[in-house]
Order: structure tokens, then C-alpha cells, then sequence
């Protein structure tokens, strides 16, 4: 069976998850291989759901939020915005492309960039292949 | 008919020996363990064959603390012999816990491990590249030694655990305090961290915290610190509000800051992704310039989310090439 | 487990999901999940029909979980959480799966989207699981409302608020009411006495027993949540006095641009160089004159003295250009022999009545002279040989020329800006300020007038430069919103917030910090925080922050999210 990413998305309720509503109010296309987890903030957003994810199968991960300045609760998208370095030398280290792991800003207005990132992403994915992670952790053996 | 003894054995995977030390930083009290307990197996200690291990019955042991994480084939065998001849088995340590310091090695390869030490390096002599091999043969005899692992595992990874004592090493008072719990048999539901608090070190650090803001991070050595203040709100890294406290704060005391190795809270899943977040929400900047700035002042992040627990991480270890 | 019965209902809406979506092969999947008791599809979910059919399982089949298969939830959650309330079921135990706006309308491969749809919904199925029933909180909505501010903005809200029958403290830093428009003496476009209007709103303000006046007062702290306010207010530096309040109306104004901060105006050098200000108490006084007491023979007026400038301030300050015309009137009408020019770089017409002022303004013979923003004019003092006392030179952009105008009174229209101590009332009532100091609205377009600080409203200009209409509108809108609020009695806390376990938190207060509404509260005494619900908006930062994990998202869990996440990843 060939192969097809699985993206996970995290959005925020007020922008990004509102954007992704509207690119469907509009019918706008994009793949069918993300799958959205909603968070009233991007603030709200983990480390450990990224890394969870990539754990459990993800080949990519995409969090969005507000445009800085726009966030519904002030400053969440900072805060969000402030773990991701700090989150891109971890993948680093755990040898995780780049890559897999997005940060946006969608802001409410806009349903085409929600679907321009999401295909976007996808097509990325789709060339660097399936995450190393997946298989890796997938089997529980001790590797001898 | 005299009370019959409890039956323990102690042992090491990979491991330094702080913990079999910090076993015998009780002081008097092992003395008292002397006393009531028959030590069966204790590499560092006592005289003891793995033999005699195997002749037990299932189950003889009271109690059997590991120490140190599994590295090789050995570690695998003998955690397997001990779960099998024990009614207790404890992971001992940060090693046996999450992996330990050791665990580091998670973050690179097998094939660069070897070629570090056995290949590339400045006192090994030019032209002898021997590599450790699990079997060869001399003189007609296949001589075995154990078979390095690919990665660092924990403890309950390979066996089933009872219980965990997290520390690197576990707090000598502590490790007082689990033993007599053993010995009472006033132990809490299976697969409990003992010996340490449900609170992590902020709760037992006496240090003034007010405002967690930082414009920058400094190494300990590059600030006279207030020892009366937080270290983290002087901008010295310090996991201690990630980490389970029990140690009594040994390292903040000493104005270092805590490095984990008690290990992450009750409830969360990823100590070092814990850290993480919790680290970043303190820099005091909106500017992504700026934030990478900040974050240029701390060294190495990687190692010291995970210093003492990458194998018990969600990712676990570095993947593929 | 054992104890979930789960019904999973899955819409087909019409065809905007079924024709894509093979909702049968997703109910039959959703019945195989664990813990499903029951698993429906039907045309229309959100319909009366469809609701009775969640409310009847309820009922018939003990089901204790619901999942939605269908539109978003900003579309239905309330629709169908109701209709669990309905059939006695906590609405929290409810949980939808998008699989229309996020799934049939953007995707055409029916294979996929069915799948994913699978995927959604397995989310929803373990995400519910470990849903908790949740309850709101009621609190009591105190009636007393404060209005930090005794000027237009502040009387106009008092008084909406008194006459609304409710009692009202005005607490004001000068010794006296009215604010900026006591500066004032007429307005544009219609020259209505500013001081008659102010005098109105105080009389009214006096007399009516509702409202209390407090001058020379000041807020020194405001503790406390909507509804549940306490403010402690000094009078003259002394004691404080506390007073519960439910609400606060922020209307502390502007202050003027300091026009010596434009060197190349001479203000403070040039002794007729004056500022809008200055003018209007000559024109209180009755008096239009230069400094050494002569009627001038040349006047000229320059419009965006600090405002529109990369120097200064890039915003407009809105009333300057109408101000300005108002001045050219003035000026001809008390002094009809006077040469007025108007240096402006553009015209802001844009009020009622604005455009029509503009055109009589060039009717009473006002040279209106342009220059390019960026650039500006430049004043001197003339030379002995010339007949007037100061020399103005401007590259004026419709004719293209370097003019030289005289003059002899020049007015600087000086734009408004933030009050020095804008910060500090900020602060203390726990709203943002935006990069120009103005206070910051709940949203731009659609809540002009509140903030993101439950209970604390912001009127006039001290939320950006405005005139009398939009301050006024402004303020009514403000005691509107609290007189709604007062008539419901309590206020409805949602079930939705974070909350610190206890036993779980060291007191590293790192989340007091976090918090945009300032929900979170460290008792030193405990040493331990905790978040206060009616402040608290779940947005989750400190949930995530929280290096403990002892703060719990409520029905955004880590338990929650880890299983959504599980769930998507079929």
C-alpha cells in the first residue's frame, strides 16, 4: 500500500480552527490527510502532544493559531510561539526532519491559507517519506 | 523458631555504583539491614554467584533492588533472573527508572559509540581497531561477553517493576525509609514511585519565588547569585519545579541548579517536554528575534530536558540516521 | 469502561455529508468502538427529530456519552449539549467530530474522506470517554458600578447608569468635573457651547442620588472579579475607602501632544506660536490676540502637530482637522480682515455634517495650503522689514511651490495621546495597551467598548482619539452592557476553566504570570495558587505551562487530548 502521511493538526478555536471552517464554508479542497484536534489556544499546546503524535504514527504535525497580535485571550500565540524553538532542537536531537513539525499563524478570514498550508505541508511530507518514528516505535522489541 | 530472615539481593546493569554507595551512606542502618535481612547478591558488596541465584526458587526473594539501566545482554538476563526469583523488585535509581545518565547514549548510535571508543580516539593505539564482539573463539574454546544493545533501556522495560526509587542517587533517608516500608509491609499500590514526595522541589526549596521572568540565562559560575532567591527567576536553569522532590533539595542548597534526577511529577507523561514548556513560558519576550537571543544564553537544552531520562522519554531515542 | 455507554450519532446533513461521506460505513464503525452502546445515522441531527433521538436514547438506553458525528462545533455544540441538558445528561458529556467543514466539503475522494471521517470520530468516541461532568458556577452581580473618569465619557456613563436606577461612583483625579471639554469653547461642526454641554451633564450628575462624586480621589486597587469587585479609592492622599462595585467604566481621557517636543514649530521660543489649547481659552476669554496684545493681522493654523508623524505618533488624533476649520471661522468671524491660511496635509471630513462644514470653511476665503506628509512647514521669525511677526515656509503640493506665508499667530493643532499615567491605570484594572498607549477593546469591530477583562469596559478617548458623538455613543454603549448585566442579577460562570489541584501544586508560580485575566491567585500562606473560575477563560496556557501538571484544563485535559490523539491516528 503506498504510502500517505498522516498529518495532525492542532488549531486554536478563535482563528485557525475558524479558518479551517471557512475553507469549508467555501468548499476550498485541500488532502484529506490531516486530522484536526481542537484547542481553544495554541497556548493550550504541549510539547508532549508533538512529540505524542509522532509517537503514535503522525508523519507530520501542524499547530496554527492567531496572527501575533490577534490572539483571543491577548497573548497565548506568544506563548506558543516561545516553546517551539526550544521544541525544534528537541526534534532535532530525536533525528525528526524539520520539516514534519509547522508552526502558522491562520487567522479566522482566511480559508484559503488554512488549505494552502495544509497542502503544502502535505506534499512535504509526502516527499521526506514515512517518520522514521512510526516504524521504530511501532514494535516493541528490544533491539539487540 | 527464629523469624526467618528477608531474603535480598541488590544489583548493578549500568551503572556508576552511586547507588550501591548511597545504600551504604545509611550508615548505621545497614547495620540494622545486617541484621534482619540475608543479602544474596550484591556485586559491589558481597561474594555471591549468579548460580546461586539461579537455584533459588521462584519467588525466594523478598526483594531485589536494581540499580542501573539495561545496556546489554547481561543487564537484560539478570533483570529477568531477579524478576523471576523475587516477590519484589524494585527499579533503583534513575537509571533503572528512566534510564539514567547512560541514557544519554540514546541520542546517538551504536556504530558512533563504538567508533568513539574503540576507533577514533586518542589513546587507542594507530592500527588497532578491535571492536567487542558477543562471541570468539581461542585455542578451540568460544569465550562469550555480553552483547552490547543497540540503545539504553529502563528497567520495566524488560521486566515487569513493583515499585520505583528515583535519585541519582536515591537520598540516603529515603532509601532508609522504603527498606523499612519493606520490611513493615507498608508499601502503597504496585507500581508507586517510594521514597520521594507527590510534590515537586519548589515545594520543599525554601528559596523566595515572586515573578518568573527572564531576559537571559546564565551558568552558575556566571553571576554572584542571591542564594536567598529562586534560582530559574536569576535566570539559572534549574528543573526543580519539574521535579520530584524527596532529595531535600540538595542541589539548589548548593546553589546549583536541580537537574532532574528524581525525575518528572506524578501525571506527567514526558519530563523533558514538561521542562520545555515549562522554561519557555518564562522568557520575557514577544519578539521572535529577541526569544532566540534568550534561548542562545542556554547551552545544549537537550541534554539537560533529558539528562536523566531520555529512554523513558515519549521518542525514547534518536531515529534513524 | 465497563460503565460507558456511548451513543455516536452520525449526520448525514442532507448531502452535504452523505454524498461524500459513506455515513452508514461510519456508524457501523463507531457501533465496533469500545464502549459504544448505540450507533445511529440520520438525515439531519440538529433537527427537532434528530435532537429527540439523542434525548430518547438517553432516556431508553442509559447513555451517558454523546458523540456528534457532523457540521462543527462552533455550529451545533450548543444545539446538541442542550439537548443532552434536555434529557438530564451533564451537557459536558458531549463531544462532536467535524465532519463536514473539516471533512465533506473539502475533501472529493470519497474513500479518504470516509476514512478520515472514521478517524474523527474514533477521536471523538475516546476523547468523550474521558469527559467529566462539569457545572458552572452562579456568583452575585453587585450593581454598583465605578467610572474612573469625570469627563464627557464618564458623566454620560454615570448618568445612563443612574437613571437606569442603579448606584454609581465617579471617582476623578482633578478637583472638579468635565474633564478636557472644560478647555473647550465651541464645537465643530456646529459651534455648540462645549462649556453649556459639560454644565448640563454635571447638573444632572449632582442632582441625581444615584451617583456619588468623588474628586481629588484616586483608585489604588481594584481586587476581585466581575460582579465581585472590590476598588479602594483615596481621597486627597488619605485613607481608603473600599467599595464593592460589579463593574468598571474606564474613562480617564487623553492628554494633549506637547507641541515643544516639534522644534521646528518654536513652540515655547516663538511667543505667538500657540496650541489648540492655548486658543481655545483666548476664545473663552473672548479675546483673540497676539502676545503683546494686538489683533492679528496674519493667522495660520497647521493640522497634525504630533499626529501622522514617524517622529511622533502615526495615528490620527480624528478631531484636529474639524478643529481646525472651526478655528478659520472663528478667526474670520471675530477678525474679518485677517488672512487665514490652513496648512494641512489632508482633509478628515468624515463626520456628519463634516463635508458640508469643509465647503463653507473654503466659503469665508481660508487659503488652505497642502504639504506632503513626511515633509512640514517651517516657522521664523520675520525680519524687521516685513509687516507681520513670523514667516511660514511650506512646499505646497497642489500648486508645487515654495511658499512663504506671514503670519502672525500661528495655531498648532496638537494631536491627542495617551495620559502619562495610562500605564498605571492599565495595570490596575488589568487591561492591555496597545504600542500608543490607547487601551485596547475586546475586539476592534465587533466590542469596541469592552476589553478582554470581564467586567471592565473602556469609553472614549482614552481608547483612541475620537470626538464628542463617538465618546458619547461610546459611553451609553458601556452602561448598556452593564445595565443588561445587572438586570440578570447573577452571572453565569461556565463550566469551562482551569483549575489547580492542590495536592499536586509546589507553589513554583510560574502561572501567575501567564495569565492574560490575572485568574490566578498564590496564597502565601498556603504557598500554593489557585485559579479564580469567573476570571478564568480556559485558554489553557498555564495548563500547559504548569511544570507540575497540577493545573487541569477542564474538558481540555491531558487525558483528553492524548486521546483524541490516539483516536486520529487510526
Amino acid at each position: 500500500m503506498s504510502y500517505e502521511p498522516k498529518l495532525v493538526g492542532f488549531l486554536c478555536n478563535w482563528c485557525s480552527y475558524t479558518g479551517a471552517d471557512l475553507a469549508g464554508t467555501s468548499r476550498i479542497q485541500y488532502p484529506p490527510n490531516i486530522r484536526i484536534i481542537r484547542v481553544m489556544c495554541s497556548a493550550r499546546i504541549d510539547p508532549s502532544f508533538v512529540l505524542q503524535s509522532l509517537g503514535k504514527g503522525a508523519d507530520g504535525v501542524l499547530i496554527c493559531g492567531c496572527h501575533p497580535g490577534d490572539c483571543h485571550y491577548s497573548e497565548g500565540n506568544y506563548k506558543a510561539m516561545r516553546r517551539y524553538p526550544l521544541l525544534k532542537r528537541l526534534l532535532d536531537a530525536y533525528g525528526i526532519e524539520p520539516e514534519r513539525v509547522r508552526l502558522a499563524w491562520v487567522s479566522a478570514s482566511v480559508g484559503q491559507r488554512f488549505a494552502d498550508v495544509v497542502a503544502d505541508m502535505t506534499e512535504r511530507l509526502r516527499a521526506l517519506g514515512p517518520c522514521r518514528v512510526k516504524t521504530a516505535l511501532q514494535t516493541d522489541q528490544i533491539e539487540r | 523458631m527464629a523469624t526467618k530472615k528477608l531474603q535480598v539481593a541488590l544489583y548493578w546493569g549500568a551503572a556508576c555504583g552511586g547507588c550501591d554507595v548511597a545504600v551504604l551512606d545509611t550508615n548505621e542502618f545497614i547495620l540494622t539491614v545486617a541484621e534482619v535481612a540475608d543479602i544474596r547478591l550484591w556485586p559491589i558488596a558481597a561474594d555471591g554467584k549468579y548460580k546461586d541465584i539461579e537455584a533459588l526458587a521462584d519467588g525466594e526473594l523478598d526483594l531485589s533492588l536494581y540499580n542501573g539501566a539495561v545496556r546489554n545482554s547481561e543487564n537484560e538476563h539478570i533483570a529477568k533472573l531477579l524478576r523471576k526469583k523475587s516477590k519484589l523488585l524494585v527499579a533503583f535509581g534513575s537509571c533503572a527508572h528512566m534510564g539514567g545518565i547512560p541514557g544519554l547514549a540514546n541520542l546517538v548510535s551504536k556504530e558512533d559509540i563504538f567508533a568513539t571508543a574503540y576507533m577514533a580516539n586518542a589513546s587507542i593505539e594507530p592500527g588497532n581497531k578491535v571492536v567487542p564482539r558477543p562471541t570468539t573463539q581461542i585455542n578451540g574454546h568460544t569465550l562469550e561477553i555480553p552483547t552490547f544493545y543497540r540503545r539504553v533501556y529502563r528497567l520495566s522495560d524488560v521486566v515487569d517493576v513493583d515499585y520505583f526509587v528515583p535519585g541519582c542517587p536515591p537520598e540516603p533517608s529515603q532509601i532508609k525509609n522504603v527498606l523499612l516500608a519493606v520490611v513493615k509491609g507498608e508499601l502503597p499500590p504496585k507500581k508507586s514511585v517510594v521514597g520521594a514526595s507527590e510534590r515537586t522541589l519548589c515545594d520543599d526549596c525554601t528559596r523566595k519565588k515572586t515573578e518568573k521572568k527572564v531576559k537571559r540565562f546564565y551558568r552558575p559560575w556566571e553571576i554572584i547569585q542571591d542564594s536567598e532567591r529562586c534560582l530559574l527567576e536569576q535566570g539559572i536553569v534549574c528543573m526543580g519545579p519539574a521535579t520530584r522532590s524527596g532529595c531535600g533539595v540538595r542541589c539548589p542548597n548548593s546553589n546549583q541548579g536541580c537537574r532532574g534526577c528524581y525525575g518528572p511529577g506524578p501525571g506527567v507523561v514526558d519530563h523533558g517536554a514538561k521542562f520545555l514548556s515549562a522554561l519557555s513560558s518564562i522568557i520575557d519576550s514577544k519578539d521572535p528575534k529577541e526569544i532566540d537571543a534568550i534561548l542562545g544564553t542556554l547551552p545544549d537544552f537537550v541534554s539537560i530536558a533529558y539528562r536523566f531520562g531520555l529512554p523513558a522519554s515519549i521518542l525514547q531515542r534518536r531515529h534513524g540516521a | 469502561m465497563d460503565d460507558l455507554k456511548i451513543g455516536v450519532y452520525v449526520c448525514n446533513c442532507g448531502t452535504n455529508i452523505a454524498h461524500v461521506i459513506d455515513a452508514e460505513s461510519v456508524r457501523a464503525y463507531a457501533a465496533t468502538l469500545p464502549g459504544v452502546k448505540i450507533a445511529r445515522s440520520y438525515r439531519y441531527m440538529c433537527s427537532n427529530p434528530g435532537q429527540e433521538m439523542i434525548v430518547e436514547d438517553i432516556r431508553s438506553q442509559g447513555l451517558n456519552r454523546v458523540v456528534v458525528a457532523a457540521c462543527s462545533p462552533r455550529m451545533h455544540e450548543k444545539t446538541f449539549r442542550n439537548a443532552c441538558r434536555s434529557a438530564g445528561l451533564n451537557p459536558y458529556l458531549c463531544d462532536m467530530a467535524n465532519i463536514r467543514e473539516q471533512c465533506s466539503w473539502v475533501h472529493s475522494d470519497s474513500v479518504a474522506a470516509t476514512e478520515k471521517a472514521m478517524a474523527l470520530t474514533r477521536a471523538a468516541v475516546l476523547r468523550v470517554a474521558c469527559q467529566e461532568p462539569l457545572a458552572g458556577l452562579t456568583a452575585e452581580m453587585c450593581p454598583t458600578t465605578l467610572v474612573l473618569g469625570g469627563g464627557i465619557a464618564g458623566l454620560t456613563a454615570a448618568l445612563e447608569l443612574a437613571e437606569g436606577g442603579f448606584p454609581v461612583v465617579i471617582v476623578e483625579r482633578a478637583d472638579k468635573l468635565g474633564g478636557n471639554l472644560t478647555r473647550v469653547d465651541l464645537t465643530a461642526p456646529h459651534f455648540d457651547s462645549a462649556r453649556d454641554l459639560v454644565r448640563e451633564r454635571i447638573a444632572h450628575v449632582r442632582s441625581n442620588p444615584n451617583i456619588t462624586v468623588m474628586l481629588h480621589s484616586e483608585l489604588r486597587r481594584l481586587s476581585g472579579f466581575v460582579g465581585n469587585f472590590t476598588g479602594e479609592i483615596t481621597t486627597n492622599g488619605g485613607k481608603p475607602t473600599h467599595v464593592k462595585l460589579g463593574n468598571v467604566v474606564v474613562a480617564t481621557g487623553y492628554k494633549e501632544f506637547d507641541a515643544g517636543r516639534v522644534t521646528h514649530f518654536g513652540y515655547g521660543k516663538l511667543p505667538n506660536v500657540i496650541t489648540s489649547f492655548d486658543f481655545e481659552r483666548m476664545l473663552r476669554a473672548g479675546r483673540i490676540e497676539t502676545r503683546d496684545g494686538r489683533l492679528p493681522q496674519y493667522a495660520a493654523i497647521i493640522h497634525c502637530v504630533g499626529s501622522r508623524s514617524e517622529e511622533f505618533h502615526g495615528y490620527c488624533s480624528r478631531v484636529c482637522c474639524m478643529t481646525a476649520l472651526k478655528y478659520a471661522n472663528e478667526l474670520k468671524s471675530a477678525i474679518p480682515t485677517c488672512y487665514v491660511s490652513d496648512l494641512y496635509i489632508d482633509m478628515h471630513a468624515f463626520g456628519k455634517g463634516c463635508e458640508d462644514f469643509y465647503k463653507r470653511s473654503s466659503e469665508v476665503k481660508t487659503m488652505f495650503l497642502m504639504y506632503g506628509k513626511g515633509d512640514h512647514p517651517v516657522i521664523r521669525r520675520a525680519g524687521s522689514g516685513d509687516d507681520c511677526d513670523m514667516l511660514i515656509e511650506v512646499e505646497e503640493r497642489l500648486s508645487g511651490e515654495h511658499i512663504e506665508i506671514p503670519a502672525d499667530l500661528v495655531i498648532l493643532l496638537v494631536g491627542m495621546e495617551a495620559r502619562k499615567d495610562a500605564t498605571d491605570v492599565a495595570r490596575l484594572v488589568n487591561i492591555s495597551q496597545d504600542k500608543s498607549g490607547w487601551f485596547i477593546e475586546s475586539h476592534p469591530k465587533l466590542d469596541p467598548v469592552a476589553t478582554t477583562t470581564d467586567g471592565v469596559y473602556i469609553v472614549g478617548t482614552c481608547a483612541s482619539p475620537k470626538d464628542i458623538p463617538d465618546t458619547v455613543a461610546q459611553a451609553r454603549a458601556a452602561a448598556a452592557r452593564i445595565l443588561a448585566k445587572i438586570a440578570k442579577g447573577k452571572i453565569e460562570i461556565d463550566g469551562v476553566f482551569a483549575e489547580v489541584r492542590e495536592e499536586q501544586c509546589s507553589g513554583c508560580r510560574m502561572c501567575n504570570e501567564l495569565c492574560p485575566y490575572s485568574a490566578i491567585e498564590f496564597d502565601a500562606d498556603k504557598r500554593r495558587s489557585h485559579v479564580i473560575p469567573a476570571a478564568c477563560k480556559a485558554c489553557g496556557a498555564c495548563v500547559a505551562a504548569c511544570p507540575s501538571a497540577a493545573i487541569k484544563g477542564r474538558h481540555f485535559t491531558d487525558t483528553q487530548i492524548f486521546a483524541q490523539i490516539e483516536g486520529v491516528l487510526l
